[in-house]
């Protein structure tokens, strides 16, 4: 219908398809990834949520098969949380429960979203903002992210002094992680780094 | 013998060896006190909350929230509806929660609506309740409950009247409805020393003949009336949430801030926390580094002024040598001074840093409401002191080297 060049200028992506409703956006900066760790006895729950391009590279719809492959690697890899998010053995850590799924923008409700840390997008997703053609280019604007849910059970969780963050090694894209953690002395934030990829968890309990 | 000489010649030059060593105290005192500050205002803010699992208000930012919601710092908030408030605390995940709303004073205290609740949930210091000093807590709706320092300054006592101030400006006031202290809250050393709580239900009475800020003129509705009334809250500033299990924390935390139908925020105070420490911790290195230099300035000008004293001891270095005392002596000697006058500083500089301690404590506490504790000195402390004792004994190597190749010529031969 029309352009609307003030929204693109401030970078803001994807329209939800019921505009009259609520518009919200996720926080999405592409290379930073967020973890949330629960430690409560001997459980530790924990929550990755990863943009799609630290992951695999790319945020259209995995429509070639060479993508849909880097997706299932992807998410294969992703149900391996000892492997990405290494725990000292003494720890005696074993996995309980473990998901991880691809969520594009569009999945989820179209609420759901926050603001944009992220430019690069701006001008293609403001070619059209008429409500018909929003369904034909959704994919191309959305972002997408990669969920992961872990539960994970150790017979000494006070062993547990650091978090070795394979994690950078196997996803190159990945540059940063930011923490939260809460155990029994209360809630603190991290942000761990590719160029130091430990987290230091001594004092947490 | 060696100490007792060098005792001797530093009461020999006392004055100024006194300044040098009070130079090397003041800056000693400056660093420690930076430190105090530092640790004593993280401690401080960190204390404030405990045992809150999240904070939840209106979408901004995660440590404006904390500080305006928490410590009443900064930029108010937006308010958050009670619908929404209502749609949280039935979620399955909530153990319980506390409604905060803020936005009334009275005189210089911020006046806080909250349920009775907040009493037995709101903890500081690692776990610890609030507990009252006197009274008892709300029963009426115009009963107050004041904090520590409420009642100090302004000399309130139980079943003094209030009136409170419609928002900051005490211009307009709400005197048609003025409040009882009906409890007086031990001292807590956080912001609610500094608060007026009354319940939700007053905030929204007092506000009943009110509109857009402004008084209808001539309604004034009586208390009775007013008691009678169904006072359901409008909006609420914050609400403090204790979940069930620590492992349902960052789920209720997502679900709260893609709350579809207002756009709210929840917070981990502790995480919030740790996000303002990020943001002054440039400013904090600065200062650490601004008063290490103080530290170096100081132990520069000791090094002077043994430079400086070398020229008056030539001949006494010259005596020391020609009676037989090896250069070593002479270089010992030295050192030795330095070390001593280091020394003197360092526990001048910490005993000056517990008289200000005491006597800023209480100023600090009234004008920015931060305790810093008085406790004995720390292992970093302590080995702050050693390091400037150790710098000064590097330092005057200097001074003590030159003296070592020098002392026999420089001081036999006869200058004009």
């Amino acid at each position: 219908m029309k352009l609307l060049p003030i929204l693109a200028a401030t970078a803001l992506t994807t329209t939800p398809a019921f505009a009259e409703e609520t518009r919200q956006l996720d926080a999405h900066e592409h290379g930073v990834g967020q973890l949330d760790i629960a430690f409560a006895g001997q459980k530790i729950a924990m929550s990755l949520r990863a943009p799609g391009a630290d992951i695999v590279g790319f945020e259209y719809a995995a429509t070639r098969a060479e993508d849909r492959a880097a997706v299932d690697a992807a998410v294969a890899a992703l149900a391996g949380p000892l492997d990405l998010f290494m725990v000292p053995d003494a720890a005696g850590c074993s996995v309980v429960q473990a998901s991880a799924e691809l969520e594009s923008e569009d999945d989820h409700d179209d609420q759901d979203h926050d603001e944009h840390a992220h430019d690069d997008h701006a001008e293609e997703a403001h070619e059209d903002h008429d409500e018909h053609a929003h369904d034909e280019h959704a994919d191309k604007a959305s972002h997408t992210e990669f969920h992961a849910e872990y539960v994970l059970t150790c017979a000494d969780p006070s062993a547990v002094t650091e978090l070795t963050f394979a994690y950078f090694d196997r996803f190159p894209n990945a540059q940063e992680v930011e923490v939260q953690l809460i155990s029994d002395t209360g809630a603190t934030a991290f942000e761990v780094e590719r160029d130091a990829p430990t987290l230091d968890l001594r004092g947490m309990f | 013998m060696i100490l007792r000489l060098a005792f001797g010649s530093l009461i020999a030059r006392s004055l100024t060896v006194c300044m040098t060593i009070l130079a090397i105290a003041l800056s000693v005192a400056l660093f420690l006190g930076v430190e105090k500050v530092r640790t004593g205002a993280k401690a401080s803010f960190a204390d404030t909350i405990s045992g809150t699992d999240l904070i939840v208000g209106a979408r901004s930012g995660s440590v404006q929230l904390l500080l305006y919601s928490v410590f009443r710092i900064g930029n108010a908030t937006n308010n958050m509806t009670w619908e929404s408030y209502q749609d949280i605390a039935d979620r399955p995940e909530v153990d319980w929660i506390v409604p905060i709303s803020l936005g009334d004073s009275h005189r210089q205290f911020r006046v806080m609506g909250t349920t009775q609740a907040f009493f037995e949930r709101y903890k500081y210091r690692s776990g610890q309740s609030l507990a009252l000093r006197d009274g008892a807590l709300m029963d009426d709706l115009f009963d107050t409950v004041i904090g520590a320092d409420v009642a100090a300054t302004l000399g309130y006592d139980i079943e003094d009247p209030i009136v409170v101030a419609h928002g900051l400006a005490s211009f307009t006031e709400h005197e048609d409805q003025p409040f009882q202290v009906s409890g007086i809250l031990e001292k807590t050393g956080t912001p609610v020393d500094r608060t007026v709580i009354v319940s939700l239900e007053a905030i929204e009475a007092i506000h009943v003949d009110w509109q857009s800020g402004a008084q209808i003129p001539g309604q004034s509705t009586p208390a009775d009336v007013l008691r009678q009334m169904e006072l359901q809250p409008q909006a609420i500033t914050a609400a403090l949430v204790g979940v069930k299990g620590r492992l349902q924390v960052f789920g209720l935390q997502r679900s709260i801030n893609e709350y579809p139908q207002e756009p709210l925020l929840a917070i981990l105070p502790g995480v919030a926390l740790q996000e303002l420490w990020q943001i002054v911790g440039i400013a904090e290195t600065a200062l650490i580094g601004v008063s290490a230099m103080v530290i170096i300035t100081a132990l520069i000008g000791m090094m002077a002024t043994i430079f400086s004293s070398l020229n008056e001891r030539r001949r006494e270095m010259a005596i020391f040598r020609a009676m037989g005392a090896r250069p070593r002596v002479i270089l010992g000697l030295l050192v030795l001074e330095a070390v001593i006058m280091a020394a003197l500083g360092a526990v001048l500089g910490l005993g000056l840093l517990y008289v200000g301690l005491f006597i800023g404590q209480p100023l600090i506490d009234s004008a920015f409401g931060l305790w810093l504790p008085i406790e004995p000195p720390s292992l970093r402390e302590l080995w702050v002191l050693l390091g400037v004792v150790a710098a000064g004994a590097i330092v005057s190597m200097i001074p003590a080297l030159r003296a070592y190749r020098m002392s026999l010529a420089d001081g036999m031969m006869v200058r004009i």
